[in-house]
């Protein structure tokens, strides 16, 4: 765990420098992949609920487009 | 001879800046007009979102009874979100919903009599605008919550900008929740006064977000969520055993938390059934957690309109700096918690979700002439079983009707 921020960069700067090097200029007719619902850069609306009982059941949390804070969750 | 050179570099110059000005005028042309063709294309309609839940969960180390006794909680949320589009730009948006649930483990604030809040329903509701520019969105939205013991008023705002070409999005949101207890001691340490200091909780946060497409089948994004909170951040009706003392005190921790999560999301089309759903969060506190998160999805499309997905998602995190579990912390300690939620696990979630989605819609309900048909257009569910250690197993089942009009 010691080492987990070094391979979180690692790993951030990696996805990074191949997204950068290898991004194609995507025409909008050419996104017929991309606008498939599946493919929303999104947690699902149905995870809404698993999320918000994870959040409370596990200390870390957030970066998942929900709420970063607030309600009881203390039961 | 000098003059004829310079009069030539000069026209060349001029033709060259003229040539590249133009080219770039027409590709900007191009690129307005493939935008605006596929915006025109991509008609806006006004949607309703009606989700239910079911969770049920047991453990062995309920915060309340200082990190032993059980944990048994069922609980049943409905949700209902609604976007009204008013115009081509400007939409209306409201969520509200409830959450009843039942808990062993509260019921365990009084040891003798039953707790008020053995069972609860908390009840929630927002309500939101936003603007839809060419390539630049934002919006607010305000809130609330409220439940027996805890009530929750928020305040959120975004706004988002997406490159000429649509490929790459930046987007700020903030968020501010200002939250007040009600204060309920365990029934045993009620005569002792005043045992917390504060009865406020304000969490604030800054959440940038950059998305990329990387080409026609691979899509990605990170977000970051930069979260303070300060004032009561223990819960008042834990309990905390000592190893050196009979009597329990209530859970203390500090009075401001800082978080750090960091998500990276990956999604690949594979092959025309196939998609590949992936997401990590790195997640570092000042209270001494660092956390992993991995999780992976597998959407395989049957047809068209339907679709099932296995998901798999695994965490692990450090325990707090101020966790330990029943009866081994010292009583002359500053801050005590045994609270399990702050504690070292390890946690899996295992589950399948399906999804249908026919482009003209299931069935269509009509309500008189003077109001739009109502169109369902998608049905979902999602199955979920999580394991976390130490022991804690729950379950959830989720359905979701996703209706246009």
């Amino acid at each position: 765990m010691k080492n987990s921020l070094k391979i979180f960069s690692a790993l951030a700067i990696l996805m990074l420098a191949f997204a950068g090097s290898s991004c194609a200029s995507v025409k909008p007719y050419q996104k017929v992949y991309l606008n498939d619902k599946e493919m929303d850069l999104a947690a699902r609306p149905l995870e809404y609920f698993c999320n918000n009982f994870q959040s409370y059941r596990e200390g870390a949390s957030g970066a998942n487009g929900g709420k970063v804070g607030g309600g009881c969750g203390c039961n | 001879m000098r003059v004829q050179l310079k009069i030539s570099i000069s026209t060349a110059i001029f033709l060259l800046t003229g040539f590249i000005s133009q080219g770039q005028n027409a590709t900007k042309q191009k690129l307005e007009k493939d935008t605006v063709a596929f915006k025109i294309e991509k008609l806006q309609e006004s949607d309703m979102s009606i989700l239910f839940s079911y969770y049920t969960q047991d453990g062995d180390n309920a915060a309340v009874t200082g990190g032993r006794g059980t944990e048994h909680l069922t609980d049943i949320t409905s949700k209902i979100i609604v976007n009204i589009v008013l115009d081509e730009k400007r939409t209306v948006s409201f969520d509200g919903g409830f959450d009843h649930y039942s808990s062993a483990s509260t019921d365990n604030i009084d040891q003798f009599i039953s707790s008020a809040s053995k069972s609860d329903t908390r009840v929630h509701g927002n309500i939101g605008y936003s603007i839809k520019g060419k390539n630049f969105d934002y919006g607010f939205k305000v809130g609330g919550s409220k439940e027996y013991d805890y009530n929750s008023i928020q305040f959120s705002g975004y706004i988002s900008k997406t490159s000429l070409d649509g490929n790459r999005t930046f987007g700020l949101s903030t968020q501010a929740l200002i939250d007040k207890w009600v204060i309920i001691y365990p029934q045993e340490l009620r005569n002792q006064g005043n045992l917390v200091t504060s009865d406020q909780r304000r969490s604030y946060s800054l959440s940038p977000s950059y998305a990329q497409v990387i080409n026609r089948r691979m899509q990605l994004s990170i977000s970051a969520d930069l979260v303070t909170q300060s004032g009561l951040l223990s819960t008042p009706f834990h309990r905390v055993y000592f190893v050196d003392q009979a009597e329990a005190k209530v859970e203390k921790l500090p009075f401001t938390r800082f978080k750090l999560p960091v998500g990276l999301r990956f999604n690949y089309y594979a092959t025309d059934h196939l998609l590949v759903r992936t997401y990590y969060r790195y997640y570092w506190d000042n209270w001494g957690i660092r956390g992993h998160t991995a999780s992976i999805e597998l959407p395989y499309k049957i047809n068209r309109f339907f679709s099932v997905y296995p998901y798999y998602r695994f965490h692990t995190q450090t325990a707090a700096n101020y966790f330990k579990p029943y009866k081994e912390h010292e009583s002359n300690l500053l801050y005590y918690t045994s609270d399990n939620d702050l504690a070292k696990i390890t946690s899996h979630d295992i589950g399948f979700g399906v999804r249908y989605s026919p482009v003209e819609g299931i069935s269509t309900f009509s309500f008189g002439s003077a109001s739009r048909p109502l169109t369902l257009k998608e049905i979902s569910m999602r199955y979920g079983h999580y394991t976390r250690t130490p022991t804690l197993t729950s379950n959830i089942i989720s359905f979701g009707l996703n209706f246009t009009f």
